[in-house]
């Protein structure tokens, strides 16, 4: 049942948190058809759009079938990663895990593209209060990254005044758009973001290039599933710059970015090119008062998976020296095919830097009451 | 200085020297910008941007943009700013420094100062010359 390896708990005593665990629906958006009212839940039934939430294109699909690992599946053969009780034993159990972030990414593509704005919006709520009904309650250490309709800010906004209070939201998980994260669209999210402690938490949903609407990578559509996962994180990169040159980090001085599953190693030269650019230009964006290195190591942190393997794996330790381990935060993309457990992630770290990544960073970033 | 030789190099006369761009002298074969600021100080700047070399006297004097907050543009200190032609690098002319960075670099300025309506710059005396001059 478990795929832990002997020793593995032992050899991780630390606390750990995981920035991102995948829950799913078990039967699309016929699970949550009794978080919404009548009318909506008839024109769902109408559309038959009941239980498919396919993102992908016939070229993106996995090559392997599917990007669920197959030995997440649980004894009742649903999806893996949609029973609660299964997730918490085969993830948090065999690996010792204290705390995980739930980002369920159905909801996600729905926002981002596969719903109409009023649709993501009824069922953007619907997906929240079947998570902190239908899961939260199951255990402590599940954790909740709500989501938002974001192709409508306002009604984004209220969502998060709605229900972010609860203690068992951690963080906003936004369905990124085709706008820079910089851009003021993004105002009313931030601003109740904000009021409420929570960080922003940005992660692929699916469409990442594929649908209007959705952020493109660039130069042109990727032709087969591996192109398109080497360079669906390029808008993060997009993204971070413009936060920080659009001033969003001074406008909103207490707002917080979490950057999941687009690993960490494209940070540092970055990070580089905006100092320099900065230095060169920056009467140009005057509201960017230091260099942005230091708005992202006040205001910014990333979770670790995918995490990249050199050949020389001396050469991550050395990305990682210039990062700093303040700014990384463990995460194991549960239950997907590229996912990076505890036992065997970042082992040549020494044990403070090893409790930075694994918790205290998250502890920094998240809201964990 | 630092203990090196100085002497008192002829800049040209005051009047001569504008507000808003370098008259350019050479100092020892080497350029040396003159400028007066609005209040009418003078500055003598090396003709060298002190990041990658670039002929610093071509390029703008006025004001820049300072800190501000998000979407609301100010502007300030012109006439006091010259900026890099090449990577843009804003120096303030009232203190040489390199402007709203953490580690500023700094302007190669010398010593100015007047008699009798004429500029003189105070620079080391070369080298090579120091020691002919000890041998005369």
């Amino acid at each position: 049942m478990s795929d832990a390896r002997p020793g593995e708990a032992e050899d991780a005593p630390h606390p750990i948190i995981d920035c991102d665990v995948h829950p799913y629906v078990p039967e699309g958006i016929r699970s949550v058809f009794p978080y919404m009212t009548e009318a909506w839940r008839q024109r769902f039934i109408r559309k038959r759009a009941a239980v498919g939430t396919e993102a992908r294109s016939l070229r993106f699909l996995h090559p392997n079938g599917t990007v669920g690992r197959e030995d997440a599946r649980p004894p009742n053969g649903g999806a893996a990663g949609s029973d609660p009780g299964f997730l918490c034993a085969h993830l948090l159990d065999a690996h010792g895990i204290d705390i995980a972030v739930l980002n369920n990414l159905q909801i996600g593509a729905i926002c981002t593209a596969l719903g109409s704005t009023d649709e993501s919006i009824v069922l953007a709520s619907a997906f929240n209060d079947f998570f902190l009904q239908e899961w939260m309650p199951r255990d402590r250490r599940l954790k909740f990254a709500m989501s938002v309709p974001s192709q409508d800010p306002e009604a984004s906004a209220a969502e998060i005044r709605r229900i972010g209070a609860r203690p068992e939201i951690a963080a906003i998980a936004l369905p990124s758009l085709n706008i820079l994260l910089g851009n003021r669209y993004w105002w009313p999210i931030y601003r109740a973001a904000q009021d409420m402690g929570l960080p922003i938490l940005l992660h692929v949903t699916g469409p990442d290039s594929i649908y209007h609407g959705a952020p493109n990578s660039a130069g042109g559509q990727p032709d087969t599933y591996v192109e398109r996962y080497v360079t669906i994180g390029q808008p993060a990169e997009s993204c971070l710059n413009s936060i920080v040159f659009s001033g969003t980090l001074e406008k909103f001085t207490a707002l917080k970015f979490l950057f999941v599953e687009y690993g960490f190693a494209w940070v540092v030269p970055l990070l580089w090119r905006m100092d320099r650019a900065w230095r060169e230009l920056r009467h140009e964006v005057p509201w960017v008062r230091k260099p942005p290195t230091d708005y992202v190591r006040d205001r910014m942190a990333f979770a670790t998976q995918p995490i990249d393997e050199p050949a020389d794996p001396r050469d991550l330790d050395r990305m990682i020296a210039m990062l700093g381990t303040d700014l990384l935060c463990f995460s194991t993309d549960y239950p997907h095919w590229d996912n990076d457990m505890p036992g065997a992630t970042l082992r040549s770290l020494p044990a403070a830097d090893r409790r930075k990544v694994f918790s205290e960073n998250a502890r920094r970033m998240l809201r964990l009451s | 200085m630092t203990g090196m030789e100085e002497e008192l190099v002829p800049g040209g006369a005051l009047a001569d020297v504008p507000v808003g761009r370098f008259l350019m002298v050479l100092v020892h074969g080497r350029k040396v910008g003159l400028t007066r600021l609005p209040g009418g100080e003078l500055r003598a700047v090396r003709d060298r941007c002190p990041h990658k070399g670039a002929e610093i006297c071509r390029g703008i004097i006025g004001g820049t943009w300072p800190p501000s907050a998000p979407g609301e543009l100010a502007f300030g200190r012109d006439g006091e700013v010259l900026v890099c032609p090449w990577h843009g690098f804003e120096y303030d002319l009232v203190t040489g420094e390199e402007m709203y960075q953490p580690r500023p670099t700094r302007l190669l300025t010398l010593p100015v100062e007047v008699r009798d309506g004429q500029v003189l710059i105070r620079a080391p005396r070369p080298r090579l010359r120091a020691r002919q001059d000890q041998g005369s």
